[in-house]
């Protein structure tokens, strides 16, 4: 295999596809090229102080880095890939400076191999370097977690020290003179790698990261070109880490990137060092499973092939997959996700960069599900003849469905939209539905009278991003590590640089941070509320105080005297502010935040609550009604990609294409409006989900006016036009305080419910996942 | 065989019509050879069960008449060598019963042509039109 170190200057321009996106910058010190250069741009750097995603890590808070949006640039530019995310090979670029930004007092002036460049107080030597170009190698050192300087790997000479140093431990000091090409460097990382390999097994072609592991690349490049080894390997016991993550324990080179991650970010003390020198291994102390919704990115920032993928073992080879840059729809965070597909079946799942929403995460439930993708899957048009479902044609279908409807009442129809429904199919089911006269519609996860009116009252206002800056938290009937553990994760964080309070009202729950369960009760609610509370003193003293309310909620009788309290406790903390506003409501799924903003919530003239009267129930991928919800005599349609429970019970099935099929636009929960991408052709005889609601329209003799996807945008332009802006926050509004509901109704005292009963299967495509049947099994609720 | 095997000699090269009416002459030839051809192959690769000799007699007519146009004698004479060339291949069983089928059964709208046989016009609109047809439009 040739060598394919990116981090390593080469000599040639490397052709790529996506050569647009290459960006070749000239010399740090020309100061003309400052904002594409290295050197501090003195640019306004202040106003970003809530979109600080990576400025922790380095302990140097505060010092913040110019952001730029798109898949093809990250922050730490070159820095973040060799250990982080793999992104695609195409999309490398050749050495380039990283960039960020400082006030000019704040910095000082390192030379990096004769040339000098400025950089930010507190930063180390590897990153002074990667600031002037020069790329470092590197195992344990990744810019999301502590350092260990462990590896040795990136030692570079410095002038006046006797010795080399590493580059990622040693804080880069005004006037240091840095060298990382004299032969001494050369030879210490030649040795350095004849270390790493001693015993290192030689499986590389057996071996699951073959042709993405940091240790091959770099051994290409920077290893000495003969071994000189006689002894015997030594070898490791593998560890068990549950169903998702395999080991192979030899292999490891004890980076213990592991450890450091399982501790700073997933939170969970599962994973440590065992042994000292040439006994030391990673593991588990005692037989034990790793218990994280984050395990699975062990995964991604194993520079070896240590930890590999379980479900994925011995499937694939990394330059046979094509990749296609998507989004989660697992749950309402809309992590950036990278699709690998070989063919027509899905491969793996992995993340994409993008520091607003998941940075370089994302739940074991986002990365492992999509073997559902493959089971259960509708192909064929059905219909319900005799208690059985046969396949039928698709003009037959439409007829059926169309003929049904039609002779039905608006009054007694009613359409559901799924967990996973995409914008789009909203829309052409709520023209569709509209147009046959009925307005009972709304998506799985609101309850069954929402309100869409005020934007900020659905939406995580301090953005996901923001809740990093929070000092004080309040979690009204949410499991976060359960609903969203990525914004858990953000929580967690905030509680770990700033020393965030936080305090919880709902079931209680592990969360893996530092959290005072205040109790499941509405009393405590109202007592905050009233500010008797200790809590209420906690929130009021807060700089940025913020309060998640998980959509949960909704599906209590109460929901309006819980969601005043809630309001009332946002006024009197100051939690909406012009500067600030900490009122999160956190939605469960993926198509909610769209749902609403499409108003596909229950019109002023729809019949509320009784589900008996229901005559016509159209289905768009929703699953959660039990068969009590359907009255006996409904006509049900269900259009869907799986068969999962309201199959069962539907009379003629459509089917429609998942997530890694089709062309969607979701809005997460903070309303950043992003849109998936084909990466796998759709199964057998299924359709686009819009394309069959516009289809069916014509039939029932309401045909809607769009007859393209960009038609259908259109339509939700004039609509939402947020969700037309693809990859943009559109914040809400906050509303004055004059404007605060009236308490409607009295809190009731029955306790905050769980709203995910099992974090491993919550919708049709995790439910028919094996992986996450193993899962529940092994870790059972987690 | 020798069917075969003559077509093969008479595909050798020869020189270059000197005229158009030489060429003309020389098509004619071919597509005579071609019919005669037509009862083996019809027997060879079980043509019957889709189409009768004489539809593809005319199909193989179409075909010729497709280049009607063409002036130039060297053209012509190209035209005829790849069409002896195809012929030698159906007869020396070259190609798959598929691949007649495709070409002169079905016609060059190939699967769609096929999928239309069954869909009789009820007036809908081109949408519905595709969205029967497949995914992908």
């Amino acid at each position: 295999m040739a060598p394919r170190c990116r981090r390593y200057p080469l000599p040639l321009p490397r052709s790529s596809t996506g050569s647009g996106s290459r960006r070749f910058i000239s010399s740090p010190v020309d100061s003309s090229v400052a904002a594409g250069s290295g050197v501090a741009g003195a640019k306004g750097s202040t106003s970003k102080a809530l979109n600080s995603g990576v400025a922790w890590y380095a302990g140097i808070r505060g010092k913040l880095y110019e952001r730029k949006y798109g898949s093809d640039f990250y922050k730490w530019g070159s820095g973040a890939s060799l250990g982080g995310v793999r992104h695609a090979r195409v999309a490398s670029m050749p050495a380039v400076g990283a960039k960020f930004d400082a006030k000019p007092e704040d910095c000082i002036e390192v030379s990096v191999d004769g040339k000098d460049v400025t950089v930010a107080k507190g930063m180390t030597v590897l990153q002074a370097c990667e600031v002037a170009g020069v790329d470092i190698p590197r195992f344990c050192y990744h810019p999301r977690l502590s350092i260990a300087g462990n590896c040795r790997m990136c030692l570079v000479e410095v002038e006046k020290t006797p010795k080399p140093v590493a580059s990622c431990a040693m804080p880069a000091l005004p006037g240091m003179k840095i060298k990382t090409t004299t032969p001494l460097v050369k030879k210490a990382r030649e040795g350095v790698m004849e270390f790493l390999l001693i015993n290192h097994p030689l499986d590389c072609p057996i071996c699951d990261q073959g042709g993405e592991c940091d240790l091959q690349d770099q051994s290409m490049v920077y290893g000495s070109d003969r071994g000189r080894f006689i002894e015997a390997k030594r070898s490791v016991t593998d560890k068990n880490l549950g169903p998702l993550v395999k080991t192979v324990m030899t292999r490891c080179i004890q980076c213990t990137r592991c450890v450091r991650f399982a501790s700073e970010i997933a939170g969970v003390q599962d994973l440590g060092v065992l042994g000292r020198g040439g006994a030391e291994e990673i593991g588990t102390y005692v037989e034990k499973l790793m218990v994280s919704e984050l395990s699975g990115n062990v995964i991604d920032i194993c520079p070896v092939g240590a930890l590999t993928s379980k479900p994925s073992a011995f499937t694939v080879r990394s330059w046979e997959l094509k990749s296609t840059e998507s989004v989660d729809v697992s749950d309402a965070i809309g992590a950036n996700i990278r699709v690998d597909s070989r063919g027509p079946e899905v491969m793996r799942v992995i993340p994409r960069l993008n520091e607003e929403v998941n940075e370089e995460w994302i739940s074991d439930k986002a990365r492992f599900a999509y073997d559902g993708l493959k089971r259960q899957r509708l192909n064929e048009p059905l219909i319900r003849r005799e208690g059985q479902l046969e396949p039928i044609s698709w003009p037959q279908a439409l007829k059926t469905v169309a003929e049904a409807a039609l002779k039905v009442n608006p009054d007694e129809m009613a359409a559901i939209a799924g967990k996973l429904s995409d914008a789009e199919s909203m829309m052409a089911l709520k023209d569709f539905m509209n147009r046959l006269g009925c307005e009972r519609l709304w998506v799985e996860g609101n309850s069954e009278d929402t309100v869409a009116d005020l934007r900020s009252n659905y939406l995580v206002n301090s953005t996901i991003a923001g809740l990093e800056n929070t000092d004080a938290c309040l979690l009204v009937g949410t499991e976060l590590r359960i609903e969203a553990p990525l914004l858990n994760h953000r929580l967690r964080k905030a509680v770990r640089n700033s020393r965030a309070k936080v305090g919880v009202i709902g079931p209680e729950t592990e969360l893996h941070l530092k959290a005072e369960h205040l109790g499941n009760s509405t009393d405590i609610l109202a007592s905050i509320a009233e500010g008797k509370h200790p809590f209420a003193q906690t929130l009021s003293s807060a700089k940025f105080p913020t309060i998640i309310v998980g959509s949960g909620v909704l599906q209590r009788s109460d929901k309006e005297a819980v969601l005043a309290a809630v309001q009332t406790i946002a006024h009197k903390a100051n939690v909406i502010r012009e500067d600030w506003n900490g009122y999160n409501f956190l939605l469960l799924n993926a198509a909610q935040a769209a749902g609403l903003d499409l108003g596909f919530v229950p019109g002023s003239r729809a019949p509320v609550g009784d589900k008996k009267s229901i005559k016509f129930l159209y289905l768009l991928g929703a699953d959660d009604l039990t068969p009590e919800d359907i009255p006996a005599d409904a006509f049900v349609v269900y259009q869907g990609h799986h068969g999962d429970r309201s199959a069962y019970r539907a009379d003629v099935i459509l089917p429609g294409v998942a997530y890694t099929e089709k062309e969607g636009t979701y809005e997460n929960t903070e309303g950043r409006t992003q849109q998936t991408s084909p990466a796998v052709p759709t199964v057998g005889d299924a359709r686009d989900d819009w394309k069959i609601i516009r289809a069916l329209s014509e039939i029932a003799g309401v045909k809607l006016p769009y007859d393209t996807l960009n038609g259908v945008r259109a339509r939700m332009l004039a609509v939402a036009p947020n969700l037309f802006r693809v990859d943009e926050l559109e914040p809400a509004t906050p509303l004055p305080k004059e404007s605060l509901p009236e308490t409607k109704g009295k809190l009731d005292s029955s306790p905050f419910k769980r709203a995910v009963e099992n974090f491993y299967m919550t919708d049709p495509i995790s439910r028919a996942s094996k992986t996450m049947a193993q899962c529940t099994a092994a870790y059972g609720r987690s | 065989m020798a069917l075969s095997w003559q077509i093969a000699k008479s595909t050798a090269t020869k020189p270059p019509s000197a005229s158009m009416e030489e060429a003309k002459h020389r098509v004619l030839d071919f597509f005579r050879e071609a019919c005669r051809a037509l009862p083996v192959l019809m027997d060879t690769y079980n043509l019957d069960e889709v189409i009768t000799q004489s539809e593809l007699r005319s199909q193989i007519a179409a075909a010729f008449r497709k280049h009607s146009a063409v002036t130039n004698p060297k053209v012509v004479d190209m035209l005829v060598f790849k069409g002896k060339e195809e012929l030698q291949d159906c007869l020396d069983h070259s190609k798959q019963r598929h691949h007649l089928i495709s070409t002169y059964v079905v016609g060059t709208e190939g699967q769609i042509s096929l999928k239309k046989l069954g869909t009789v016009d009820h007036g809908e609109s081109h949408f519905l039109k595709n969205f029967y047809q497949s995914n992908l439009f």
